[in-house]
């Protein structure tokens, strides 16, 4: 009886000394892990520094409006291309197979229509 | 027997407790090996060792990034442990183009343990520095403040030491908010508009090869700048290199008599008085002889003129007499009342303080109401033509960004009738006068054009001019103000010779107007359509009787 009490209570004794070591190592790897975490977001969040530097640095305005002359086909807008929604024509009623038919040419002329409002309206208000 | 039993109870004791101790660490073990409870606690817990944070960025209003502070690595030397100073000189000169090789010669050949041989070093320099594998060379990490727009809007930025202090501008005025709180100090600048303005004023001066120019746009509800610009300008990046001329803020530090824009303040000043109405007139056919001066005006009509017709021609005469009439003491407390008198509260420490006549007689009084003999800065010009235009409330100029929603509060410094019939009067600038170079078909521009003379050697001269011109638009509900003055302008072939307010600062105006316009959402309108016209008109424009009747 006595011998069953000691045996247990060694076994017990063995496995939280185990345990104990194993909980251990891993708290130092973890933390070993954490500082390097650290260390990596510390860097990357110099990156994004960096970048964002480097990001405003290439979008100077002079520098964009040079690309744009020299790459694109586009200038300031005038006032002829800014319109109101109520300056639209309504559409007048089709038959619907007329309707049908025209739906391909109506579509594609609400594309056009869509990035003229855009000037107007997508311009954020200071 | 009773000891035995004594120490039995007490060993039962002992013994409870150590079970109870030994049951609780186990308990714990199992929960934290077995469950990894409160693992992102202990982290978080052990993650405070943060970097030191840097100076806080400065941003746009919508979050363009002005100045942001970076790490870069900055090469130091321990001279006791460089054998040979002359030659390292030589390699670290060769490497670094921008130090000379005898100053790091010097450097090396002291007896300090610590000297700087170069801040910051370039990514490839450090590189390069380290393939040398001198012994003694180090480098140390530092914050190192970048401005990724350069030059775009330098003197509102402004730029800091070595050391990272803040030496002049947003950087000297906000220094020990950047330091202490980490959060972006959002200004009101739009960096668009700031291009467009000063795009468009260094267009003026190469056209008129001006000494300088500046400029400002202001939102005149609220009294943010968007846009404020002096050149020349410089580069923060650098400011070592940097002129004198190109550092001074022109736009809040320089004080100019401004010329007939300061009309613009006569006018409203003998309305909301009531010395004067849009019909009343005074005689402008001959030059005022006072003292040893001459008053005479630049477009003489030689007859009298109606007020409208005063503020379209820009009558020095005229004004001279409708001042004279209001006399010395409402002068002076309209202008006080507009912030003209004092040097204005600012986010910026570069701010001039006015320069006003003392005493303040009657010539003073005649000469101040076309401009001369005060002396503002073109931001405090801005301010006040603001509260004159808006509806008659005086707003602080800032160049922080207010929150979303923030209802402006601002001092009721005139009536918003008279407030309404100068809307008028600038309109007629544009539409007929001398500013007609200032239109930008659709956004209803008014504004009023302004040529000083500049004082040298306590005279006037004929050649050294201030030409201005303050636009606002859309005139019939304004939104913003865009001033721009050109420094010294030559006349060309042209603009026929002039290089006056109309000719030298009004195009500048307007083309900003017709650019920015898009960007901060304005509609253009038919100028033509019946309601504007009616809401623009200006009657009695003659002194033979009202031209304009209601139909």
């Amino acid at each position: 009886m006595m011998r069953l009490s000691t045996l247990l209570w060694a076994l017990l004794v063995g496995a939280s000394g185990y345990a104990m070591f194993q909980v251990k190592y891993e708290v130092l790897q973890l933390e070993d892990q954490l500082t390097r975490l650290t260390r990596q977001i510390g860097a990357g969040q110099e990156q994004i520094r960096v970048f964002g530097a480097e990001w405003s640095f290439l979008n100077q305005p002079a520098r964009l409006e040079q690309l744009a002359k020299r790459h694109l086909a586009l200038g300031p807008i005038g006032t002829q291309q800014i319109g109101r929604i109520e300056q639209l024509p309504r559409r007048s009623p089709m038959p619907p197979a007329a309707v049908a038919a025209a739906a391909p040419s109506s579509a594609s002329s609400h594309l056009t229509a869509a990035p003229r409002l855009a000037h107007a309206e997508g311009v954020a208000a200071p | 027997m009773q000891a035995l039993e004594t120490s039995h109870t007490r060993l039962i004791i002992a013994a409870a407790l150590f079970c109870l101790a030994f049951l609780a660490i186990g308990a714990r073990l199992v929960e934290v090996a077995g469950f990894k409870a409160g693992e992102t606690r202990l982290a978080r817990l052990r993650a405070v060792e943060k970097p030191e944070a840097a100076r806080a960025d400065i941003l746009d209003r919508n979050g363009v990034l002005l100045a942001t502070t970076l790490d870069m690595p900055s090469l130091y030397a321990n001279p006791k442990l460089i054998r040979d100073p002359e030659r390292v000189a030589q390699k670290l000169a060769s490497l670094l183009p921008d130090v000379g090789e005898s100053e790091i010669a010097a450097k090396l050949a002291s007896d300090k343990s610590f000297v700087w041989i170069k801040r910051p070093l370039t990514p490839s320099q450090e590189f390069a520095v380290n393939r040398l594998g001198v012994p003694g060379l180090q480098f140390e990490a530092e914050g190192h403040r970048v401005y990724p727009k350069g030059s775009l809007a330098a003197h509102v930025v402004g730029y800091v030491d070595r050391d990272g202090k803040g030496l002049a501008g947003i950087e000297r005025g906000f220094d020990e908010i950047l330091r202490d709180r980490h959060e972006p100090v959002e200004l009101s600048l739009d960096v668009r508009v700031q291009y467009i303005l000063r795009d468009e004023i260094a267009r003026q001066i190469a056209e008129f090869n001006a000494a300088g120019g500046m400029g400002i746009v202001m939102d005149v509800n609220t009294g943010e700048i968007l846009a404020m610009a002096s050149l020349p300008d410089f580069d923060p990046n650098a400011p070592g290199g940097a002129r004198d001329d190109a550092i001074f803020n022109r736009a809040t530090l320089g004080i100019y008599e401004m010329g007939s824009t300061f009309k613009i303040f006569n006018t409203a000043m003998a309305l909301e008085t009531r010395t004067a109405t849009l019909a009343s007139s005074y005689d402008a056919t001959k030059p005022i002889q006072i003292d040893r001066f001459t008053i005479h005006d630049d477009h003489p009509q030689r007859r009298w003129l109606t007020v409208p017709e005063i503020f379209e021609y820009s009558s020095n005469i005229g004004s001279a007499r409708m001042a004279l009439e209001a006399g010395t003491e409402r002068q002076k407390d309209f202008l006080g009342r507009l912030g003209l008198l004092k040097a204005p509260g600012f986010e910026l420490s570069e701010i001039g303080a006015p320069l006003v006549p003392s005493p303040w007689r009657q010539i003073n009084t005649m000469t101040v109401a076309f401009g001369h003999g005060i002396s503002v800065s073109p931001l405090q010009m801005a301010t006040a033509v603001s509260a004159v235009v808006n509806g008659g409330v005086l707003h602080h100029a800032s160049l922080i960004k207010r929150p979303a929603g923030y209802a402006p509060s601002g001092q009721q410094v005139l009536s918003a009738r008279t407030s309404e019939e100068m809307r008028r009067l600038l309109r007629l600038v544009v539409e007929r006068g001398t500013g007609k170079l200032a239109n930008a078909p659709g956004y209803l521009v008014g504004g009023k054009t302004g040529t000083a003379e500049k004082v040298a050697a306590g005279r006037y001269e004929k050649h050294g001019l201030l030409s201005s011109f303050i636009g606002v638009f859309p005139i019939t509900e304004p939104r913003f103000l865009v001033m721009v003055s050109i420094d010294e302008p030559q006349g060309n072939k042209e603009s026929h010779g002039f290089a006056t307010g109309g000719w030298a600062a009004a195009p500048a105006v307007g083309r900003v107007v017709q650019r920015m316009a898009p960007l901060v959402g304005i509609q253009p309108v038919d100028e033509e359509s019946p309601e504007i016209r009616r809401s623009l008109m200006v009657d009695s424009l003659s002194p033979q009787g009202r031209t304009i009747a209601a139909n």
